[in-house]
């Protein structure tokens, strides 16, 4: 029977549960499930709406065989205006557990090209994975987004970064580092070292409820400093990080009572890599180049006060990049990467000269609500 | 099936997969075949549309259930090609 791709529907959502339970029987993977609803939780559409979710099924007959979704969004590329763009997530195909849909992923794929031929998609776990290569196959752009980290707690992070401790040797010397205080001693040295590199100036922080005029006028100033970054106009900003979400903190950070940037600030869900660590992450950030140091700051200090052991954040843009060195934060390997389609490379032209000047946080894509 | 035809997919799925040609049979697919999954899968569709100069619709890259099949697909699809 032939695999129809289509719009996710509510009489769609008794086999996609179906699909699910058959995914993780075989697979044993929790997290191998779509949404069992057909309207979005996350930013579902909405009249007059700049940013939403939509989720489509491969259907055979009254099966379910695989499921997308796509986040609809404005992307502002310097000198080319705004642009609509789609980010792919959650490709799920029944082809993981059952080699006879192996083509299910690859129909996936080209039917959201067709769908939207500015597409890209955000983590997936690393270059390696199967999504980033089919992606890779089908001539989309891969740009590894880098990792940031500061250790709060050093004694805690040698005990507790398990993704560190796989190797039997590394966790034992991790135990001395932790035990003898040279571990405290190397991390502190090195975020000390990193932090020679620049300083920050006179900034006040305040946690908000919500943007307003403001947040419109610091987009509009700064956007010019960006090849290429999903909108984040104050409407945008609104959808994206609702006043009635408590798992994120948004703050504002002034100079002289005027704003001169904002972040988001969110724990991370429990996650078997970080053990029992208390993990802060800067979301999502945005200034002018000469005040990203100092919203840098005032959210390591807002995350460091709510006691966190370690801060995280994914950051493309060279200025961030520096800001986030010059604030003490070590740069690790990173499993972040953005795909972007043909038609979205071609966007970013030349795209030697724009790509570090790419706007990607770990805010964009879809792993705001799964994340924290 | 044309013999010709089958053979260059043959040839095509022994580089792609990384199996001695003479591994592939009409009946290989990917419940047969290690290294078909849905990376490779997706090469082989676009290496066919490369090498036959074709565009495989979503329904033709779904009845791609074996070798045998495929050639066929491709077959029937240059056959009806305007030369």
């Amino acid at each position: 029977m032939a695999i129809v791709i289509e719009p996710y529907r509510p009489e769609h959502e008794p086999a996609v549960q179906e699909f699910n339970r058959r995914l993780q029987q075989s697979s044993g993977d929790p997290d191998l499930v779509f949404s069992q609803r057909s309207v979005p939780r996350w930013l579902p559409p909405a009249d007059d709406s700049p940013v939403w979710n939509e989720f489509f099924v491969a259907v055979e007959g009254s099966s379910v065989r695989g499921a997308y979704g796509l986040k609809q969004e404005m992307f502002f590329v310097r000198g080319k205006g705004s642009h609509r763009v789609a980010c792919y997530h959650h490709p799920l195909s029944e082809g993981i557990i059952d080699r006879r849909y192996a083509s299910v992923g690859v129909l996936l794929a080209r039917d959201a090209l067709a769908r939207q031929p500015l597409l890209y998609a955000l983590g997936m776990g690393g270059a390696d994975r199967p999504i980033a290569r089919m992606l890779k196959v089908l001539g989309f752009c891969l740009i590894p987004i880098p990792f940031y980290f500061r250790v709060v707690r050093p004694y805690k992070f040698l005990l507790e970064m398990q993704a560190l401790r796989q190797a039997r040797w590394r966790a034992l010397l991790m135990n001395i580092a932790a035990a003898t205080g040279t571990g405290w001693l190397a991390i502190k040295s090195a975020q000390a070292l990193s932090m020679l590199r620049g300083r920050a100036g006179d900034f006040a922080a305040e946690e908000i409820p919500g943007f307003s005029d403001w947040a419109e006028d610091l987009w509009n100033q700064a956007n010019g400093n960006v090849s290429m970054a999903a909108v984040r106009d104050a409407k945008t900003l609104r959808l994206l990080y609702r006043a009635d979400v408590t798992s994120i903190k948004r703050l504002r950070v002034n100079r002289n009572n005027a704003a001169i940037g904002w972040a988001i600030n969110g724990q991370r869900r429990k996650d078997p890599k970080y053990g029992e660590m208390r993990v802060g992450s800067i979301v999502d950030c945005w200034a002018a180049p000469e005040n990203a140091a100092e919203v840098v700051q005032a959210a390591t200090q807002a995350l460091e006060k709510e006691g966190v052991d370690l801060i995280v954040s994914n950051q493309s843009h060279h200025m961030w990049c520096r800001a986030f060195e010059s604030g003490g934060f070590l740069k690790g390997p990173s499993t972040f990467v953005f795909a972007a389609s043909k038609k979205l490379t071609e966007l970013l032209q030349p795209l030697e000269e724009n790509r570090t000047s790419l706007h990607i946080t770990r805010a964009d894509g879809d792993g705001l609500p799964a994340n924290f | 099936m044309n013999p010709a035809v089958f053979d260059q997919i043959r040839m095509m799925a022994s580089d792609l997969f990384d199996v001695p040609v003479d591994r592939i049979t009409a009946s290989s697919s990917p419940e047969t075949v290690e290294n078909w999954d849905s990376v490779q899968h997706l090469n082989l569709v676009l290496a066919l549309e490369e090498k036959f100069g074709l565009q495989l619709s979503p329904e033709e890259i779904e009845q791609m259930k074996s070798i045998g099949d495929t050639a066929k697909l491709v077959d029937s699809k240059l056959q009806a090609t305007p030369r």
